[in-house]
Formats: C-alpha cells, sequence, structure tokens
C-alpha cells in the first residue's frame, strides 16, 4: 500500500553542542544503542509507516551519513520511484550562496522545487536528534481526525528538564497548541517538548514556505510562533522512550539508560512489528571465550569478549582482551581493549585502541571521551 | 541478450538431507541454520562471489520453498546482477515428459540451456551440503593452466575416513589416473569435495552421452568423472587446505557448530577480506541481562540471555530466562529456554519453546548422543 505522506529529515541543522561526537560526522551519523546510526530511527519509523518518498537534508560533514545510506537499499528505500533523496547546499552558478542553507526554514526554501514535486498528501518532517520508535501512521490519522494546519508531536518533560540549547517547549488544551515558546529548561507554563515531529499537508508546507519568503522569515520555529495563534496547531502525545540527543552528556546518559532500563529498550527496539534497519555489515555472530564476563550489556556483532564487560553498549568489532575490564561504558565500532586495561565511564569513539593495563576512568555526570582512531 | 561470463556456477541445492531428520522435514538441506547467523547455502553463494563468480544457478527439488524464499533474488550475496545474478533452477515439464532430477549430473543436464545462454568458457559445479570458505578462482587458474577437461578439488580427510568418500588417484603432477567412489580399501586419502571445474565443451558432451546411457545413475561422482577418466581425458585434483566440513549429519552439524568456539577455535567466520554474507534480519543488539553468564559461546542479534549459556551457538532472536541453562547446544532462531528449563547437548530448531522446568538431552552426553528438536515443539515440564 503506497503511503499518502512523504517524508523529510534533517540532519543536525545549527546543531554544534554535540562536538565531540560530531567533529566528524553529521548528527544523523552519529552511532547510538550498539548497531544504529541516529538517523536509522527517523528512517526506519518512517518506512515501517509505507513512507518510501523520503527527502534528507544535511549541510554538514555528511560525508559518514553518505557512506551509511548507500543506495537506500538497507532500508528498502532503492526505488523506482521515491526512495531516499539526499538534499545538501550546492553552489548556484553565478550567484553566490544562493542555495546556503543553515536553519529548516532555509533548507526548506532551497528544496521548493523538490516539495513542488511531492505527490503524497502529506508531509512528515523530523529531526534527526530526536530518537524514538513511534507509530507514523497514528500520527496521521490524529492529524486528518482533528484537521490541524500541523500536528505537533510532543512528550511531557520531567521537573528536571534541562537541555543545552532552548527547545520548542509548547502548552496545550484538549490537545490544541496555545502557546509555544524557546527554553532551555522545564517551564510549567509550557510541560510539552516539541520532539521535532511535525505532520502537515503538502499544500500547507508550500504555503508556509511562500510566506517565509514573503516575510523574509528563515526560521520554523519563528514561523509556528508567529502563527500559533491564528492557526490550528494540534499536539500529538508520545509517552514511549524518547532520546532527545542535544549534549555529549545527555547522549551518555540516554544510553546508560537503554542498557539499565527494560521498559526504555523496549520501546525504543522491541517491538518486533517495526523493526529498526540500518546499514547491514553482514557481520559475523559475537563471540564470548571461555572466562568471558557480561552482565547488563548490550553487544553487537562480531566482537571478542575475553574479559569483563558491565552495564555497557558496545559496537560492532570490538575486542575485549583477558583481564579486562569495562565498565559503564559505550565502546563505538572497532574499539580494541588490551589486556587488563580497565575502562569506566568512557565514550570511545571509532577504532580506538586502548593498550595493555591502562586504566581510565570517567564518572557519571563527566563521561570520558576518546577520539576517533586514538592510541591509548 | 548475449552475455557471455568466463565462469558460472551450478549449485546443487535439491538435496533432502535424510541424515538430518527433523531439520530436513520441511526444509531442503541448504536452508539448515549454521553458526548462529547462516544457512549451509551461504557459504557456496559467498565463496562465489568471493571468487567473482556472478552467475549461479541453484537447482532445487526437494522442499524448495524455505530456500527460495531466502535466495530470493540473490541479493544479500551481491549477486542481484543486471547480466547474470542468481537463478532458482527447479525441474519443470519439457515437450516430451516431465522429469524430477534423477541425479546430479542429470539435475545438470535438464538445465543445459541455461547454461548455453551465458556461453561460458568453464561450468563450476557446487553442492550445498558443506561448510567451507574457498576461493574458487584459484581453482580455476589451475584449470586453465594444466588444460584439464575437468578439475575435482580434492581435500585430505583421515585415512581410516577415506572409505566414506570418493577418492582420487593422483600422478605426482596431481593429474588423476583413477577414482573410485567410496572403495572399501583407499589407497590414499584425498578425498572429492564435490566440487569439479569442467571445460563447458567437455561438460556437455558429457552429459548428453550420460542421458542416453540407461544403466547411468546420472551421477557426477558415480558416472561422469569414471566415463571421462575411461576415455582418457585429462582430469586434475586440485588440492585445497583449510576447513571443510560436511553436514550431512546431526553430529557432524552439531560438531561443525562447535568448531566456532572455544580457546582458538577451528573455523572463524569474522574475516572481513572473505565475509559469509547471509540474509538480514534487523533485529535489535543481543541484551545480556546482569544474571546472565555465557560463556565460550556465539550469540547472535536480537537474543536476550538472562539465564547461562555455556559452550553454544545461539541463533538470532532466542530468549534464555533467568535460572535457565543452554550447555553444549546449538540453538536455532527465536527459541524460547523458559526459567529454570534445561538445554544439554542438544540441537533445537527455531519457534521452539522449552517450558519452565523442562529438561532437554543428557548433561555431558556425546556427539553421538544428540537431541534433535524439531522447529516449532513445545516442550513441557
Amino acid at each position: 500500500m503506497a503511503s499518502s505522506a512523504a517524508g523529510i529529515i534533517f540532519s543536525s541543522l545549527n546543531n554544534n553542542t554535540l562536538s565531540r561526537l560530531t567533529s566528524d560526522r553529521t548528527v544523523a551519523a552519529i552511532p547510538f544503542a550498539c548497531r544504529y546510526r541516529l538517523v536509522d530511527f527517523a528512517l526506519s519509523n518512517m518506512v515501517n509507516a509505507n513512507i518510501s518518498n523520503i527527502y534528507i537534508v544535511a549541510n554538514y560533514k555528511y560525508r559518514s551519513l553518505l557512506e551509511h545510506l548507500g543506495s537506500g537499499k538497507d532500508w528498502d528505500l532503492a526505488r523506482r520511484d521515491g526512495g531516499i533523496t539526499f538534499v545538501s547546499p550546492f553552489q548556484a552558478s553565478n550567484t553566490a550562496d544562493q542555495a546556503m542553507f543553515s536553519t529548516h526554514m532555509e533548507a526548506l526554501k532551497s528544496m521548493k522545487e523538490y516539495i513542488d514535486e511531492i505527490k503524497e498528501d502529506y508531509v512528515v518532517l523530523t529531526d534527526s536528534d530526536t530518537v524514538l520508535t513511534i507509530d507514523v501512521n497514528d500520527i496521521i490519522r490524529s492529524h486528518e481526525s482533528t484537521g490541524a494546519d500541523v500536528t505537533i508531536v510532543t512528550s511531557s518533560v520531567a521537573p528536571d528538564y534541562t537541555a543545552k540549547n532552548p527547545r520548542i517547549m509548547i502548552s496545550s488544551v484538549a490537545g490544541k497548541v496555545t502557546q509555544i515558546a524557546m527554553s532551555a529548561s522545564f517551564d510549567e507554563r509550557h510541560p510539552e517538548l516539541a520532539l521535532g515531529i511535525y505532520v502537515m499537508k503538502t499544500e500547507y508546507l508550500r504555503t508556509l514556505i511562500e510566506e517565509a519568503e514573503a516575510y523574509n522569515l528563515n526560521s520554523f520555529t519563528m514561523f509556528l510562533l508567529k502563527n500559533c495563534k491564528s492557526s490550528n496547531y494540534m499536539t500529538y502525545r508520545y509517552t514511549g522512550f524518547v532520546a532527545s540527543v542535544s549534549s555529549f552528556l545527555d547522549y551518555y546518559k540516554y544510553s546508560m539508560e537503554l542498557v539499565n532500563n527494560e521498559k526504555s529498550r523496549d520501546s525504543l527496539l522491541g517491538k518486533k512489528e517495526t523493526p529498526i534497519y540500518t546499514r547491514v555489515h553482514n557481520s559475523a555472530p559475537t563471540k564470548h571465550y571461555p572466562g568471558a564476563k557480561v552482565e547488563n550489556s548490550m553487544i553487537a556483532d562480531e566482537c571478542s569478549i575475553e574479559g569483563t564487560v558491565i552495564n555497557s553498549i558496545i559496537f560492532r568489532d570490538v575486542t575485549v582482551e583477558k583481564g579486562a575490564v569495562v565498565k559503564n561504558c559505550v565502546l563505538f565500532h572497532g574499539t580494541h581493549v588490551c589486556k587488563n586495561a580497565k575502562l569506566n565511564c568512557i565514550v570511545a569513539d571509532k577504532d580506538v585502541l586502548v593498550s595493555e593495563g591502562v586504566a581510565l576512568s570517567g564518572n557519571d555526570n563527566m563521561p570520558f571521551y576518546i577520539q576517533k582512531g586514538r592510541k591509548i | 541478450m548475449y552475455c557471455k561470463k568466463e565462469c558460472i556456477a551450478m549449485l546443487l541445492a535439491g538435496g533432502q538431507g535424510s541424515r538430518l531428520y527433523d531439520l530436513t522435514k520441511k526444509i531442503a538441506k541448504p536452508a539448515v541454520s549454521f553458526g548462529g547467523k547462516y544457512k549451509i547455502i551461504d557459504f557456496p553463494l559467498s565463496n562465489c562471489i568471493n571468487s567473482g563468480i556472478d552467475t549461479v544457478g541453484v537447482l532445487t527439488q526437494y522442499q524448495p520453498f524455505a530456500l527460495n524464499e531466502y535466495v530470493s533474488n540473490g541479493q544479500p550475496w551481491d549477486l542481484d546482477r543486471i547480466r547474470g545474478g542468481l537463478y532458482v533452477l527447479p525441474p519443470y515439464q519439457g515437450n516430451k515428459n516431465s522429469d524430477w532430477y534423477k541425479g546430479t549430473a542429470n539435475a545438470i543436464y535438464q538445465n543445459i540451456n541455461f547454461i548455453k545462454q551465458y556461453d561460458p568458457d568453464y561450468v563450476l559445479i557446487l553442492s550445498g551440503d558443506h561448510i567451507y570458505r574457498m576461493d574458487y578462482s584459484k581453482m580455476l587458474e589451475q584449470h586453465k593452466a594444466t588444460g584439464a577437461a575437468c578439475t575435482v578439488a580434492t581435500i585430505t580427510v583421515p585415512m581410516e575416513e577415506a572409505f566414506r568418500f570418493g577418492i582420487c588417484n593422483t600422478n605426482p603432477d596431481g593429474s588423476i589416473y583413477e577414482f573410485e567412489e567410496k572403495p572399501k580399501n583407499p589407497k590414499n586419502n584425498q578425498a572429492s569435495m564435490g566440487i569439479y571445474i569442467f571445460t563447458t565443451k567437455t561438460l556437455i558432451e558429457y552429459l548428453e552421452n550420460d542421458e542416453e546411457d540407461e544403466n547411468s545413475s546420472n551421477d557426477f561422482g558415480k558416472n561422469i568423472i569414471p566415463n571421462l577418466l575411461g576415455n582418457g581425458e585429462k582430469l586434475y585434483s586440485y588440492r585445497f587446505e583449510g576447513y571443510w566440513k560436511d553436514v550431512g549429519t546431526i553430529s557432524s552439524l552439531w560438531e561443525a557448530n562447535m568448531d566456532l568456539i572455544g580457546e582458538d577455535p577451528i573455523l572463524t567466520l569474522a574475516d572481513q577480506d572473505f565475509r559469509i554474507y547471509s540474509k538480514n534480519t534487523a533485529r535489535p543488539p543481543q541484551y545480556i541481562g546482569k544474571d546472565a553468564v555465557v560463556e565460550n559461546s556465539l550469540i547472535s542479534e536480537g537474543c536476550r540471555i538472562y539465564g547461562t549459556v555455556i559452550n553454544s551457538v545461539v541463533s538470532g532472536g532466542v530468549i534464555v530466562e533467568e535460572g535457565a541453562i543452554v550447555k553444549d547446544s546449538v540453538v536455532m532462531e527465536d527459541v524460547v529456554v523458559k526459567k529454570g528449563a534445561a538445554v544439554y547437548t542438544a540441537i533445537v530448531d527455531s519457534d521452539t519453546v522449552v517450558e519452565s522446568g523442562a529438561v532437554v538431552g543428557k548433561e555431558n552426553a556425546g556427539k553421538d548422543e544428540i537431541a534433535l528438536i524439531a522447529s516449532g515443539s513445545v516442550i513441557k515440564a
């Protein structure tokens, strides 16, 4: 069944608060949950809702994202019609920076020709730094039944909520958005956090872009703020697990929550009917050696575990040698932990080598980050 | 469309594998699971693509549905090609009569037109019964260098087991002067692996002649190879060194799985330069629980282990609950071993539920006493 919606996924526009993890990659390409990249969740949510015409917008270090996506085959998105269309800034022939963009609205303006050609009735816009498994068709059904101009997916936030960047906070009455504000912390007047997922009629998006051009509006958020009172914006409340990754510490905390909280893990990864797709690497199963000890951990394929792994997330092709102890860590693919090394509260980027006997420790609130390819 | 290939492969995947009993009740032997995330057929197919062979005919006959669905368009092995690729070749109805494949040679004979379509110089004949990694391009190089009509891949087997194989007796230069199918008194221990490279012209000529011989059992080992030798054709053996195992019996399938574990495993599949490809199942990462014990085992994606797993090979999506134990066993996809249940020295086929408190198999049993649980069983306490 063809979907009535097209998808637009934004990667890392304006997001430099994840500095360490994004020094070499766009936000959408950040590895997460053992075998995925952030973009996999947005893509899989759409694919699981039969959406097969998806635009991916990126303006920043998108090499690893392109490599990850390939032809889109691994998400069943290598299609004759639609599939993945990659949208990046380009230099227009004579006029400098005509198609450069750094905000959502600028990106939407620059891809106007694509949007004009969308045949589907609806568009689903989503950021890639919000990680969740959600039924997109249910949002579309809700959008249809309320007759909203825009449906904004929200989740309630805890009173101790703080983000590195101000986020879009919302208050609503019976689902109708009454106020939109920008805030970096919990604000009881606007207790809902917008998750960066919006559903609207394609026609509405076209009008929105025209209006933004007419008023020279460069921010999608400003558009929402400006039109909140005069338009019919509705919320769609999501109550499952959400990782809204706005800082390195967030990243670590959400990773640890996945390991420690079965409910969160099941909400994100445990739904059999909506699997999360990712690039296929054809890795062999993971080998646990005699004497290995693994407790409360998530482990990807092709790892060699000879030592001890506790409360950790271990990506593909990681080796933990004899006597090594890995605790409360996130080890990206290709990490090699040599004999008797001790790691605690570490996030090791791709292909890190931790030499024999090395001991390194961060703490819960300040995990230690090891750069890609470092030898320690 | 004219689409010449230097060498194409014909993979005999019709075998029932009756000595695998319940495992092959509903599926052909090449579709049997192996090593946590593979099917037996992944090995020859991956070998082909890793050897630069991009056209493979897969000959099916017995219970082909699972196999057909699994290989589908060949995409997991990069065999979905515009020119060439993977084709499933079931028996079909001809003008004269409809024919099941009578023997290995007859199966190829019935698909001569498929071969001719690619006008290959050489045809590689494979079977879907073995676990091994082999670069066929090296064998092809030797075949071309010797100018042989046929090259037979051989492997050294223990002398005391040689009587179970087709044995190649060779001259010092590797040319074969005698081929004995399952000899009572083998003269040496160079066993045929059932892998042949033929020069196409010779293959077609001998297949056609063999078809006319009513007394022939239309088999490569029993008829074609001896006929070639009898007519003085040049046959060479290609000596393969490396892991190769026939997994045609419950004990050999179990043993081959066990070869993947241990301090220094005999067989390692994590070779990034020679990947074994398989169909992707999009399962989440494995999760190992707080009180779990996992030792000396291969664990696949989607597994959730809360109990104990020792000396075992566990396929995707298996759940081992608290207090359950799996030891010395091969557990296939989506099996659930409930609280306090035990699985010892067993092969448990997919989708089986071992109920709480139930015990499968005997602890420390030998390879001849392996418990076999059919797919979809419910084992009660």
